[in-house]
């Protein structure tokens, strides 16, 4: 656990590092524009409950792929399953009207659905064709983004609208807030917790997380594989479909063309460099808001545009996970090392490749 | 007869910049490498034409500056996944990203717009002609006067075919997807293999991505890859990475993509605009239920 942390923060320094090395060749002072960057996102209670808020469709799409991916299906849907979710709940929103107790779970439920019905199909596509859910769940992305810009173009357009929007869903579907803090970060924390229950206490997870190590050993354990895949794309979908639902409800409370573009791949990459763990989706899902949030400050303050943190974003993925790799070769090194001088033999006997030839001479 | 020849060529501009990537996409396939970074590449090489062709004035420079943009990319691929072993799977995703997150930085700073740049000073890829088979009735208008790069595609196509089925490096560039242990052990790096498939996908993406932004249209959009070169590892996946089925896959994905121009009179844009996506998932349809009746036989 210690290792794990001290990798991740070395990953994230030297990223940080590279991008400080950039603003130096571009002629940008890096202290004042990362102080400028967290300080945006960090400084006091309004804005870091704005980061709080921006977290949770990353965080949960970051759930989503982190569970699809510990689990083995390639699930790569985020993004047209985030879209549908969010249309869902803006459907539900435009003509359904209950009092919010009941409206604020009816939308998030809505939603869901939304998100599961989208990654629902590319699993009927696998489980009946054998169309691997990598390909197709992508070639669904572009078909739920112009399906959605479709929907918001004509039977749900705004009248009045000059651009491509929907009316806004009802007031009892907007997510409450107190003062700036908003609830759909409580929605968030709680759906963590099932999440996290579900995969380490629980049968089903505890299957799921087998199948995804090793899917062979796991069926002849009896693990029932298909049936649990359909479980699993459709509780990624209904993930990612939620996040797509709480950008609407606390959000702009309308689906504005371009919603939600970068969330989703964001979720994805976040999935990645958590390296698929719970926890640290939650703990990168943060930080990635931190950045995001951060850098509209950083843009007005600095001047530094804004676009160099998606640049930022993947540079972490790259360097952390590199990281994390060539420490583990280093470790398993040194640990092999060890035991051959525990047990006394000749290293240059066992494996003149893992070990260097100077160690062998002594 | 006009409307069919204009749905024939538009075929063959949308089928161009898939069926180069697909190109590159074969050689890392055939060197197991599971490369999905040729979405970067073309859209790094896509940036990167535009800015040389801009400030050069000149679409040979254009061109250069867009196989080396998506060479940057495939050698950053490279250094991660080959010298230290990260997975390609993330290495891709990453790369992806961080192209369309680099492109769209450089747009802004370099040319201080958001969204899309275009200028009159972007000199665009000339068209050839052909002096006799212009002059030929109806092939004449398809055979000639496409973009050079179509012409390019078409060699490389059989370059291609050569290079992976008859050359030296093509059986090891299939020795290292097939054994790189026995590659290995024969004397001959898989790794160095794999660089130079590597980089080879990178020149063809370059060109991919050159077409995009100078031969397609004349300017530069953010995310103008589109998803191109997801469709053209779908293409590589459905024929396992054959050059004369990738030409085929790829004429048939532009012939979606007209088809999906020719229906915007009849049906919103934005379902148009789906008709290639769907055509994908439609191909791999076809080729799974194949693939089930193969397997029922055998």
């Amino acid at each position: 656990m210690k290792r794990n942390l001290f990798v991740n923060l070395a990953g994230i320094l030297i990223a940080m590092l590279l991008g400080a090395i950039v603003m130096l060749i571009q002629g940008y002072n890096p202290v004042e524009t990362y102080s400028a960057l967290f300080g945006y996102s960090l400084a006091n209670f309004y804005s870091f409950s704005t980061t709080l808020r921006n977290a949770v469709p990353l965080i949960l799409t970051g759930l989503s792929a982190s569970v699809a991916f510990a689990s083995g299906p390639v699930n790569l849907g985020q993004p047209g399953q985030l879209l549908i979710g969010a249309i869902f709940c803006v459907i539900g929103g435009l003509y359904v009207d209950l009092p919010p107790y009941l409206m604020i779970p009816f939308l998030l439920l809505l939603s869901m659905i939304g998100g599961a019905v989208w990654s629902g199909i590319a699993a009927l596509l696998k489980k009946f064709f054998r169309m691997d859910e990598f390909i197709t769940t992508l070639m669904l992305n572009m078909i739920a983004d112009y399906l959605t810009y479709w929907a918001i173009t004509y039977p749900l357009f705004e009248p009045r609208a000059n651009h491509p929007q929907t009316p806004l869903i009802t007031k009892n579907g907007f997510m409450p807030k107190w003062g700036n803090f908003n609830t759909n970060v409580i929605v968030m924390l709680i759906v963590f917790f099932v999440i996290w229950f579900i995969l380490n206490r629980t049968t089903a997870g505890y299957e799921w997380r087998i199948s995804g190590k090793n899917s062979l050993f796991a069926r002849i354990g009896g693990v029932k594989i298909e049936k649990n895949y359909l479980a699993v794309m459709l509780l990624t979908g209904a993930l990612a479909g939620l996040a797509g639902g709480l950008v609407i409800m606390s959000g702009p409370h309308r689906f504005i063309k371009g919603l939600g573009a970068n969330y989703a791949w964001d979720g994805i990459m976040i999935a990645m460099v958590a390296n698929n763990g719970i926890p640290a989706t939650l703990l990168y899902g943060l930080f990635f808001s931190i950045l995001q949030t951060g850098s509209l400050g950083m843009e007005l303050i600095t001047a530094v545009p804004s676009e160099l943190i998606t640049v930022l974003q993947a540079v972490i993925v790259l360097v952390v996970v590199a990281s994390r790799g060539y420490f583990e070769l280093m470790i398993a090194k040194i640990a092999t090392r060890r035991k051959l001088k525990d047990r006394d033999i000749y290293p240059q006997l066992i494996n003149e490749n893992a070990i260097d030839r100077e160690d062998a001479n002594q | 007869m006009n409307v069919i020849i204009g749905l024939i060529n538009g075929m063959i501009a949308a089928a161009t910049p898939i069926l180069l990537a697909a190109l590159g996409g074969t050689l890392t396939y055939y060197a197991g490498i599971f490369n999905i970074a040729m979405e970067g590449m073309m859209l790094s090489g896509a940036f990167f034409a535009v800015l040389g062709s801009y400030y050069f004035h000149s679409w040979i420079v254009g061109i250069l500056f867009g196989v080396l943009g998506a060479i940057l990319i495939a050698l950053i691929f490279i250094f991660f996944s080959i010298s230290l072993k990260v997975d390609e799977f993330v290495t891709g995703v990453g790369l992806n990203l961080f192209a369309v997150g680099l492109t769209t930085y450089l747009l802004r700073q370099i040319f201080k717009v958001k969204g899309a740049f275009t200028n009159p000073g972007i000199v665009s890829i000339p068209k050839i002609h052909i002096p006799l088979i212009e002059d030929i009735p109806v092939l004449g208008k398809i055979l000639s006067g496409q973009n050079l790069v179509v012409y390019i595609a078409l060699i490389a196509t059989i370059f291609i075919t050569w290079l992976v089925f008859k050359s030296r490096f093509g059986l090891r560039l299939r020795a290292a997807g097939y054994n790189s242990t026995c590659l290995d052990t024969s004397g001959v790096s898989s790794n160095a293999i794999r660089f130079r498939s590597l980089i080879l996908c990178g020149i063809l993406c370059g060109f991919a991505g050159s077409f995009l932004s100078l031969g397609y249209v004349t300017l530069f959009t953010e995310n103008m890859s589109a998803g191109r070169g997801w469709i053209s590892l779908a293409a590589v996946i459905l024929v396992s990475g054959n050059p004369v089925g990738i030409a085929l896959v790829s004429l048939l994905f532009g012939f979606a993509d007209g088809l999906g121009l020719f229906l915007q009179q009849s049906l919103p844009s934005q379902f148009t605009s789906m008709v290639p996506y769907v055509a994908t998932l439609m191909a791999l349809f076809v080729y799974s239920i194949r693939k089930k009746k193969k397997e029922a036989i055998s």
